[in-house]
């Protein structure tokens, strides 16, 4: 379309000045849009309920003498996390490219012409929400989990070494990946496309790059998303994996720059 | 583009001197209908309304208030996917009256409104506008703007075509004309020289250019009779008909 300037000339009928946007204000009306669609509720409560429910089975069915002893013991009643962060995915996805499968960017936008302050309000309400989410979770697994185990050698408490810092790495590396898909969903607009590009670029790719045989490859893998989280969330350092400072650094840069792009692209482009 | 949701080729959209993202509180300042499903189908009716209203630290009340001026207080909680188009296209005026704005946008307002809900919108644009709000309603249905606008702008293929008034149009259009009902119908076209005459029927014309009491005359100078003499005002449509007629980017090849 061409246009030349178009000015609109306006009267003011009525005073309305105490209405305008603040940053506090967008974040109210991202967290009114979050709990306001039964999407956000099945997803939270199916990623809590792969979580509680693969913890209460591995403490169920663990046996001191099956192998699994060197599985450290936070990784071991939090193996649910894995499946229950597809669903934290999927609910990040569908607070951004949601909103342009359903058309509601446009009203968005038009409360919020400057755009950004919309992202970043999604993005830190998600954050929240779900960090909230998955620590709560994690605690509660754990201990639901170490009912069963107290008699094995996985036996733990919340007070060992590292464990308090594991379960809050655990909450944070699944959030963290969970902002990736946000972003992705708002780069991406589309929910279908940005499902396939987390499922396939941030889950599988890097399992198939570690296949390789490249020494240099089995390094830089350590700091992908997946295997910073990996390591976020065990209570004994494993060997081979990034430690847990430089494992949140690098999670939080792939999130930084998983919104940066979008962030670039919601700027320029129509809606 | 007014909105900035699409950025123009060229050229640049202002409101009161400023591009629309430049507001403080843009809802207040135009209030758009924005083309129908932009929402959440699985939210209600009040939460799509309040998560709107949030970001302008509107209240509740407001949003009560414009449910109810829109009739739709009764489905407010009901999850906006079993709405009709008429009470999605209500939903969407209530969003844009939500911030109580100078100057309000509608696209096709009455598509998909019942002839109650046309009767409706008309009314509602009108006391809008009384209110002393600027109103700017983009329409393809004439008859329709023939009765509600006071000021037409005529936009083909990007390029403007008329700033005028609903009367000036119309008049300049050259469209109105006379009916004329006389057995000598052909003896009268031969007197009336210097005004177009088209025959819709052996005993009836159609005369453009020439006042009907001037025909009168004429047929009277000559002792012709009349059986009819109806001056028609052109329709909008057929005003807009022939500014555009240049200018449509899909036209219809004559059958």
């Amino acid at each position: 379309m061409t246009t030349t300037a178009t000015t609109v000339p306006t009267t003011t009928p009525t005073m309305t000045p105490a209405y305008g946007l603040t940053p506090t204000r967008i974040l109210r009306s991202e967290w009114h849009k979050l709990w306001t669609v039964r999407s956000t509720w099945f997803t939270l409560l199916t990623a809590a309920a792969l979580v509680l429910g693969v913890g209460i089975l591995m403490g169920a069915t663990y046996t001191s003498d099956g192998g699994d002893s060197d599985v450290d013991t936070v990784v071991l009643t939090l193996y649910g996390t894995q499946l229950g962060g597809i669903a934290l995915a999927v609910l990040g996805i569908l607070v951004t490219a949601g909103e342009y499968a359903t058309g509601m960017v446009r009203a968005s936008l038009t409360a919020v012409p400057r755009r950004l302050p919309v992202l970043w309000a999604k993005a830190a309400v998600y954050t929240a929400t779900v960090f909230a989410l998955s620590l709560a979770t994690a605690v509660l697994t754990f201990l639901t989990a170490q009912v069963f185990l107290s008699d094995s050698d996985q036996a733990a408490s919340l007070t060992d070494d590292g464990v308090l810092a594991a379960i809050a790495g655990n909450a944070a590396g699944v959030t963290l990946l969970g902002v990736i898909a946000l972003g992705l969903g708002a780069g991406l607009r589309s929910v279908p496309g940005a499902i396939g590009a987390f499922v396939g670029g941030v889950l599988i790719v890097p399992e198939i790059l570690g296949m390789l045989p490249y020494e240099a490859m089995d390094t830089a893998i350590r700091y992908f998303p997946t295997q910073a989280a990996g390591a976020l969330g065990t209570a004994t350092p494993m060997p081979g994996a990034a430690s847990p400072g430089a494992a949140l650094l690098a999670l939080l840069l792939w999130a930084a720059a998983a919104l940066a792009v979008p962030a670039l692209l919601l700027k320029r482009r129509d809606v | 583009m007014i909105l900035g949701l699409d950025a123009p080729t060229r050229g640049h959209a202002t409101i009161d001197g400023r591009p629309y993202a430049g507001h403080r509180a843009p809802l207040t300042v135009v209030g758009a209908l924005l083309e129908a499903r932009s929402l959440h189908p699985g939210r209600s009716a009040y939460h799509h309304l309040m998560a709107l209203a949030h970001t302008h630290g509107i209240p509740h009340t407001r949003v009560d208030r414009v449910l109810a001026l829109t009739g739709l207080t009764h489905v407010a909680r009901k999850r906006v996917k079993g709405f009709s188009l008429g009470m999605g296209q209500r939903l969407g005026i209530a969003a844009a009256l939500l911030g109580d704005p100078a100057t309000v946008v509608l696209d096709e307002p009455v598509n998909g409104l019942d002839p109650e809900g046309v009767l409706w919108i008309r009314t509602l644009l009108r006391s809008l506008a009384a209110e002393g709000r600027t109103v700017l309603v983009s329409s393809h249905l004439m008859s329709e703007m023939a009765l509600t606008a006071d000021h037409l702008i005529v936009i083909g293929k990007g390029r403007l075509l008329a700033d005028t008034t609903v009367d000036e149009l119309v008049r300049t259009s050259g469209g109105a004309s006379v009916k004329v009902v006389t057995p000598e119908a052909d003896r009268l076209r031969t007197l009336l020289r210097g005004a177009r005459c088209t025959a819709e029927a052996p005993d009836t014309l159609l005369v453009t250019g020439l006042e009907a009491p001037e025909i009168g005359r004429t047929a009277a100078a000559h002792g012709l009779p009349l059986h009819e003499l109806t001056p028609q005002a052109a329709s909008l449509e057929q005003a807009f008909m022939d500014l555009t007629r240049d200018s449509v980017e899909y036209q219809g090849a004559p059958a």
